[in-house]
This record gives C-alpha cells, sequence and structure tokens, in this order.
C-alpha cells in the first residue's frame, strides 16, 4: 500500500488530492469498509443487561459504614466558600494550632519517617502550610512511578526518581496537614499499596489505599 | 434499553468522555461520588449511559451476542468493584471502556488458545431479504469472518474502532491508553492483512 493511500485511510489526506491510481485503490477500500460496516451495524445492549448487572452488584457485600464515609472523605466535591466563613475559620485554625504542644491530628507517619522533612516559611499550620513528606518504594524494574492520592487529586503527578538505578524511587512532596489516601503508580498504569504504609483503609471495592497522617511539627 | 448516552466528542472534551446529560442529571463525577458513598442504585445510572457503547464493541469484536453481554456484564460489575480507582471521574465512560477492552481482549487470546469456533457471525441477527439475498449475505460473511480471524486482538480492535465505528486516533489513544503511532501501526498491519486475505472481494 502506498503512502498517499495510507495517509487516505488514515483520514489524513482528502480523496480529491489523490491521483487517479491512487483514487481507484481508495474507492476499492471505501466498499470493503462498507461491507464490515453493513455486517456490524450499532446495536443496543439487551434490555436485561441492566438488571443482570444491577442483580450481581447488589449481591456483592455492603461496603462497612467506615469505608463508605471514608470513600465520602477522599472524594472530590465542589465547596462554596464565603470570605466570612475564610476568616472565621482561619482565626479558628490558628488559635488551636497555636496552643503550645498540640498537634493538628493524632498520629506523625510522615513526619517521624520521611529523612529531610522541613516545614515551609511561615506559620505552623498557618493558611497554606505544607508539609513535605519523602515517598520511597522499592521497585527495580520499572521505569517511572509516581504517587497519586486524594492530595493531588489521584492524578500521580508526583513524579518519583531512581538516579542511582538501584530500583529504590522516592521523592519529596508538598502534602497539606491531614488524613490522606494515596497509591504508587508504577509504569503508568499499575497502581500499588505502598508496603510500608502504617494504616491502610480498604476501600470497600476491592481496593486497598495507604493511609498518610500529616501533621504540622510543634516548635 | 434507554440510550441518552453518547460516546461521540463531546465539545471540548473528546470521546468517551462522558455521558452527555440533561442539566437536571447528575453529572458522570457526581455518580460515581454517589456509588462510593453507599448509594448503590446510582450506578444504574452509568450502566444505563454506556450499556450500549460496551455492548456493541464487545459484539464487534467476538461476533456473538452471548459472549458480548457476558463480557459487557463482566466489564460493568469489575466497573463497579474498582470504581474508586477509577482516577478521573468525569471520564467514567472511558474508564469503562478500557475495562471492556481487556476483557475483550484476553477473550479472544483465551478462545485461540482453546482452539473453540471463531465461526460466530452467524450468530448476529438476520436482516431481511428473499434466499438469494441470504445466500449473497452468508458469502460476504463468511469472507468477512475468516478475514477478521485472521488479525490479533489488538489489531481487529484497532481496526473495527477506526474503520468501523469510525473514531479518530487520537479518541482511540485517549481510551486504549496506547500512542497515536502504535495505534496506527495496529491499523496498517490490520489492513494489510485484510488486503492480502480479501484482494479479489475489493
Amino acid at each position: 500500500m502506498n503512502d498517499e493511500l495510507r495517509r487516505h485511510l488514515d483520514g489524513d489526506l482528502p480523496m480529491d488530492s489523490l491521483g487517479d491510481e491512487a483514487r481507484g485503490e481508495a474507492e476499492a477500500w471505501e466498499r470493503l469498509l462498507d461491507a464490515f460496516r453493513v455486517e456490524t451495524p450499532a446495536v443496543q445492549a439487551p434490555p436485561w443487561l441492566e438488571s443482570k448487572v444491577m442483580a450481581e452488584i447488589e449481591a456483592l457485600p455492603e461496603p462497612g459504614i467506615i469505608q463508605r464515609i471514608f470513600a465520602w472523605l477522599v472524594s472530590p466535591r465542589p465547596v462554596r466558600i464565603s470570605p466570612i466563613a475564610i476568616g472565621l475559620a482561619t482565626a479558628a485554625l490558628l488559635a488551636v494550632l497555636l496552643i503550645p504542644g498540640r498537634g493538628f491530628l493524632p498520629g506523625s507517619h510522615a513526619l517521624e519517617e520521611g529523612p529531610g522533612l522541613a516545614v515551609p516559611a511561615g506559620l505552623p499550620g498557618g493558611e497554606g502550610a505544607v508539609v513535605y513528606v519523602q515517598f520511597t518504594l522499592e521497585a527495580p524494574g520499572a521505569s517511572s512511578v509516581a504517587v497519586a492520592g486524594d492530595f493531588d487529586s489521584w492524578e500521580g503527578s508526583y513524579a518519583l526518581s531512581d538516579p542511582d538505578g538501584d530500583g529504590v524511587w522516592s521523592g519529596r512532596f508538598p502534602v497539606k496537614p491531614g488524613l490522606h489516601a494515596y497509591m504508587f503508580l508504577v509504569d503508568g498504569s499499575t497502581w500499588m499499596t505502598d508496603p510500608r504504609a502504617d494504616r491502610y483503609a480498604e476501600d470497600g471495592f476491592g481496593n486497598r489505599n495507604a493511609i498518610l497522617a500529616v501533621t504540622v511539627p510543634t516548635a | 434499553m434507554a440510550s441518552p448516552t453518547t460516546f461521540s466528542p463531546a465539545a471540548g472534551g473528546g470521546p468517551y468522555v462522558s455521558a452527555m446529560s440533561a442539566p437536571a442529571e447528575r453529572t458522570d463525577a457526581q455518580v460515581v461520588r454517589d456509588v462510593l458513598a453507599g448509594d448503590r442504585d446510582a450506578y444504574r445510572l452509568l450502566v444505563r449511559r454506556y450499556g450500549d457503547v460496551l455492548y456493541g464493541h464487545a459484539l464487534r469484536m467476538v461476533r456473538s451476542p452471548d459472549e458480548a453481554s457476558d463480557l459487557a456484564q463482566r466489564a460493568l460489575v469489575k466497573g463497579y468493584r474498582k470504581l474508586s480507582s477509577c482516577r478521573d471521574r468525569d471520564r467514567v465512560g472511558a474508564w469503562l471502556f478500557r475495562i471492556l477492552s481487556n476483557l475483550t481482549k484476553d477473550h479472544l487470546r483465551s478462545r485461540r488458545r482453546t482452539s473453540i469456533s471463531l465461526d460466530r457471525l452467524e450468530e448476529l441477527p438476520e436482516q431481511g431479504g428473499g434466499p438469494l439475498e441470504a445466500a449473497h449475505r452468508g458469502e460476504v460473511r463468511g469472507r468477512l469472518r475468516l478475514a477478521l480471524a485472521q488479525l490479533t486482538p489488538d489489531q481487529r480492535e484497532a481496526f473495527m474502532l477506526k474503520h468501523v465505528e469510525g473514531r479518530s486516533y487520537e479518541e482511540m489513544a485517549a481510551v486504549l491508553d496506547a500512542s497515536v503511532a502504535s495505534l496506527k501501526m495496529r491499523v496498517h498491519r490490520a489492513r494489510d492483512a485484510l488486503q492480502e486475505l480479501l484482494e479479489d472481494f475489493r
């Protein structure tokens, strides 16, 4: 098949720009493709598909209340915020965080385990505060590793690196204080649960997320 | 099955992105959120929106209505079970399609390994016409069926999406998690094989 005809069939070259020979070939191809289309018309799913799918789903064990609450907590949703509410919330947050010896959340998984953690300049836990968390995964043979979680809307936008090629991938990324679910994304398509996490949460649908508790260090 | 759904390109989105919804309807992302929060019945909306597209593609691939409905059912149930791992909830339709695509190709590979007959085209619903038309249709079907059976599952899928379903390479790449270049290669190889197998037919 010559390049001209190939580009036409790929949709990159209109019929009227083809030479006579290629045009004849293109018309023969259109007849053949029409035969395929006629023999494979668009069809609707059988009417019982919906009832069979829903019956199978209804027969599955129901997720526990904790799993449902967790799924609800980590799911993104639109939030309306008024300036007054922001002011009140910030004042309340600062009042709580500035009490000496009090953390924002119990637990300190990342802060205690991750090397070289640092808090950006500014008041601890103030508006926009983040903590840099070290993520590490042993994945020899992987061509890429990223971490994805509710902190990046599960986009997998934080790419880990393995500069010395020993199969240990790592990276430090900013995460806001709070409780976060995350997983590793290996080679862009394989989801892996962090085997070294302190906590995990089943989501009721066969997946197991690692849980990261990020707290603001006290002075 | 009611079908307010389309997988055709939506403004600013591309194919397989999300169902075209009336303003009062929940978006795909809202449905996913509700299901994950415990409203199982909300999943019915996704089945209605994408059932036809999933079944239609499976039928083109495996040529058997029974097997196609089984594959569509398995894809939709698996989608429910794995719903929390759907990262882009506005594109849950594309995500479901990818699940179906993998199940369908695995099914075809398994069918080859177990030497089950590929001769399934006759199971498609008959169209009208007299005995002569039926005989001609049967001959055409036989030729096309045998030719398609020579393609690998990846080639068959790419060929069907490109030339039968009329998708662009960019649309295909978005749902199949493959590059445009590799999809073009699959289609080119499929066409080369079909050209050889159906030379006199054309």
